[in-house]
């Protein structure tokens, strides 16, 4: 299977999985007049049935070594769920071959086990026993936990008394210090309040920083950007792209924004490509190269009058710039295949940005449809003097004046 | 985008077939269960917490259903009583306690054991351990409360005129076949109440009834020779007619003759009963726990 064969691993090959909709009896009651349905109506139930099953998951193959990290991102009911049932051994596959080797840590569900009625003390032992923690593991990291979770003076508080956060932060706290050769994680990066977030956010990257294998699933395509080493795409139960996490994340952005476009189909104009040449990963202030391909066909020229590009932030999807052949008074020719070539310099704070290719409507700032999403990722050589959504190229200074302090010298 | 057809493009590989041996089967399980055996231990203690705490009755709890069944045998035999004009005979209280004890503790037991996988469903669809720890679990919390209800039994029995004999060294034996027969059903019970969910009603009507074809209340002599022979296929019959004839100062490796209140001899007791109570629940919890291991993989479609 793989040339470190002792080495803790996750391997995915083939696997399919079927889910029956309908038809389940569940109860006695139920199931014997559908038994005599089945005898005496000639399999037509049967039949029925085989035609409601539906493939949650269909040939799904990938492989995590260890040192990797890999996302998984997809819409809902893209079988991320499934997937991770089935490396977890809640679900088994109906085809091919899921195996995880060595102990898996899964932070999926952290408070799942919790009871209402025992006190933060008591459930810290239950969760953690259900989790496949050694009762000495627990005993031993309790401390670690309790503080961690930040409730120490309610630990032996009943939880129902706990805020829905207090619950959430310390079923995380407990999963966190399991210690696991497998790192499962299931959208558990959205824990609390901002503090705990980031707290529990650089918990993860730790962990997954420690050369063990991790499968992660989230909706936060940043974190998926800045945690994955490479990722999968899933829609609908099939793999639609595999590998290159930013690839993965154009692939998912665009295929969204194609949904929406497909209503117009007799548009005058089609954007077909956006590209940034030289590669995604780009440093602070480095020059990006951007090739825009649309193709003209409409001669109707009150539909749109120019093309531009959108850039904005992953996290929380805030714009961050946009220009347009408008605002360069570049006019479009009457039909053709046209390139566009940006050149833009990337002053932009650490993180990861999409371009979206737009085509707007005349006079106004309405977008008439949008192209394929591209993704860069920004590095940031130096360590940034500041913060914030705009990097302004702080220069800092310092002088003492002389009025102040009379007869000290002044250094210059 | 094109969705391949699933029928059409299966995968060559088969499922991964987990049809092994009943031997090799059996001995993953019990592999798998030692190795959450302190998981085990954790969602007992949940249980019994939970049970005791806020609760009025605190330890009294554990003694109550044995007290009622008492209760209710006391007017049974008042009636056999009347209806006979026999004498009673307070020696056989003492036995009988016991006995309630026995079947309060193999009702509670089942009742919850039945429940416990669809009373966990937020564990079994989420989380992946051993699903046999939850039905073992809710036994073994029944098991701590029927040890109260012992305790306060072994303070009675002097006082109800049992005796210390050697037949009482096969108190543990009896007490071993009853925890594996109630945790042979809980098994395969919990699990089919997964898959179809009026099991629990049924067993609820069974655990209500079954009283009356369990010699609990009554001694199998009582229905006469041949009554006596078809209470005894009742695999819980013979444990409690042990627990009976072994506080009386009966070794059970012999046969056993009683006289009745009409003056006939009946034979109350065979070796064999035995080694039929020890197969149904030795050999029942091996295939009740062969069955829940190949079934637990798909709870979680079903839940």
């Amino acid at each position: 299977m793989s040339p470190q064969a002792d080495s803790p691993g996750v391997f995915f090959e083939h696997v399919w999985k079927r889910f029956r909709r309908g038809e389940i009896h569940d109860s006695l009651r139920d199931l014997i007049p559908a038994v005599g349905r089945r005898l005496f109506g000639r399999g037509e139930a049967a039949r029925r049935a085989r035609e409601n099953d539906f493939w949650a998951l269909r040939d799904v193959s990938f492989q995590v070594q260890p040192g990797e990290v890999l996302g998984i991102i997809g819409g809902n009911g893209a079988g991320k769920s499934t997937t991770l049932k089935i490396l977890t051994r809640i679900l088994r596959p109906t085809g091919g071959v899921a195996a995880v080797r060595g102990r898996i840590g899964a932070l999926i569900e952290v408070s799942a086990g919790f009871h209402q009625d025992l006190t933060g003390r008591e459930n810290v032992f239950l969760q953690g026993s259900i989790m496949g923690m050694p009762v000495a593991l627990i005993r031993q990291k309790f401390d670690e936990i309790v503080e961690f979770a930040g409730i120490a003076e309610f630990i032996d508080t009943p939880v129902k008394r706990y805020s829905s956060g207090m619950n959430a932060r310390l079923g995380f706290s407990i999963a966190a210090h399991l210690n696991p050769e497998v790192l499962i994680i299931d959208e558990v990066l959205s824990v609390g309040d901002f503090r705990f977030q980031e707290k529990a956010f650089g918990r993860i990257q730790a962990m997954s920083r420690s050369g063990i294998p991790v499968v992660l699933v989230s909706h936060q395509l940043d974190r998926v950007a800045s945690l994955c080493t490479k990722a999968l795409l899933l829609q609908q139960g099939v793999v639609l792209h595999q590998g290159d996490v930013s690839e993965c994340i154009d692939a998912y952005l665009s295929g969204g924004m194609n949904l929406e476009g497909s209503k117009d189909q007799g548009s005058p104009i089609r954007l077909s490509a956006c590209r940034i040449l030289g590669g995604h990963n780009l440093w602070w202030g480095q020059q990006a190269e951007v090739e825009l391909d649309a193709v003209i066909t409409g001669i109707d020229r009150s539909t749109f009058d120019c093309v531009g590009i959108r850039i904005r932030a992953l996290e929380g999807g805030r714009e961050v710039f946009l220009t347009s052949t408008r605002l360069a008074e570049i006019a479009l020719p009457e039909r053709g295949t046209v390139r566009l070539r940006l050149s833009l310099r990337m002053c932009l704070p650490r993180g990861t940005y999409t371009l979206e290719p737009l085509v707007f409507r005349p006079g106004e700032d309405q977008v008439l449809c949008t192209g394929p999403i591209s993704t860069c990722h920004i590095e940031v050589a130096h360590s940034p003097l500041g913060r914030g959504t705009v990097d302004l190229e702080p220069r800092l200074s310092l002088n003492l004046l002389p009025s102040t302090a009379p007869g000290t010298p002044v250094a210059s | 985008m094109t969705v391949p057809r699933a029928e059409d493009t299966l995968p060559e590989s088969p499922p991964v077939s987990t049809s092994t041996g009943f031997v090799a089967g059996v001995a993953e399980a019990a592999g798998e269960l030692w190795q959450s055996r302190e998981l085990l231990y954790q969602l007992a203690l949940r249980d019994i917490r939970i049970r005791y705490k806020q609760a009025v009755m605190g330890f009294g709890w554990a003694i109550l259903m044995p007290v009622m069944v008492v209760g209710a045998g006391l007017i049974v035999r008042l009636v056999i009583v009347r209806s006979t004009g026999a004498a009673l005979d307070t020696a056989d209280f003492g036995a009988m306690a016991a006995k309630a004890v026995c079947w309060a503790f193999f009702a509670g037991a089942l009742g919850f054991a039945t429940a416990s996988l669809t009373a966990n469903v937020n564990l079994v669809s989420k989380i992946y351990f051993p699903r046999e720890v939850l039905p073992l679990a809710s036994i073994a919390a029944q098991l701590f409360d029927s040890l109260i209800a012992a305790v306060a039994l072994a303070i009675a029995l002097p006082f109800l005129g049992v005796h210390v004999t050697p037949a009482l060294v096969w108190l543990p034996v009896l007490a071993f076949l009853l925890v594996a027969l109630t945790a042979a059903s809980g098994l395969f019970l919990s699990c089919a109440n997964l898959f179809f969910r009026d099991v629990k009603y049924i067993v609820q009507l069974l655990l209500t009834f079954g009283i009356f074809f369990t010699p609990v209340l009554i001694e199998p002599s009582m229905l006469g020779t041949t009554g006596a022979r078809l209470m005894m296929l009742n695999p819980l019959a013979p444990i409690l007619e042990g627990v009976r004839l072994s506080l009386g100062g009966h070794g059970l490796l012999h046969t056993i003759t009683e006289q009745t209140a009409s003056g006939a001899l009946i034979v109350v007791w065979e070796p064999w009963y035995l080694g039929y109570s020890a197969a149904w629940a030795i050999l029942g919890f091996l295939v009740s726990l062969h069955i829940f291991h190949r079934l637990e993989f798909i709870f979680a479609e079903y839940l």
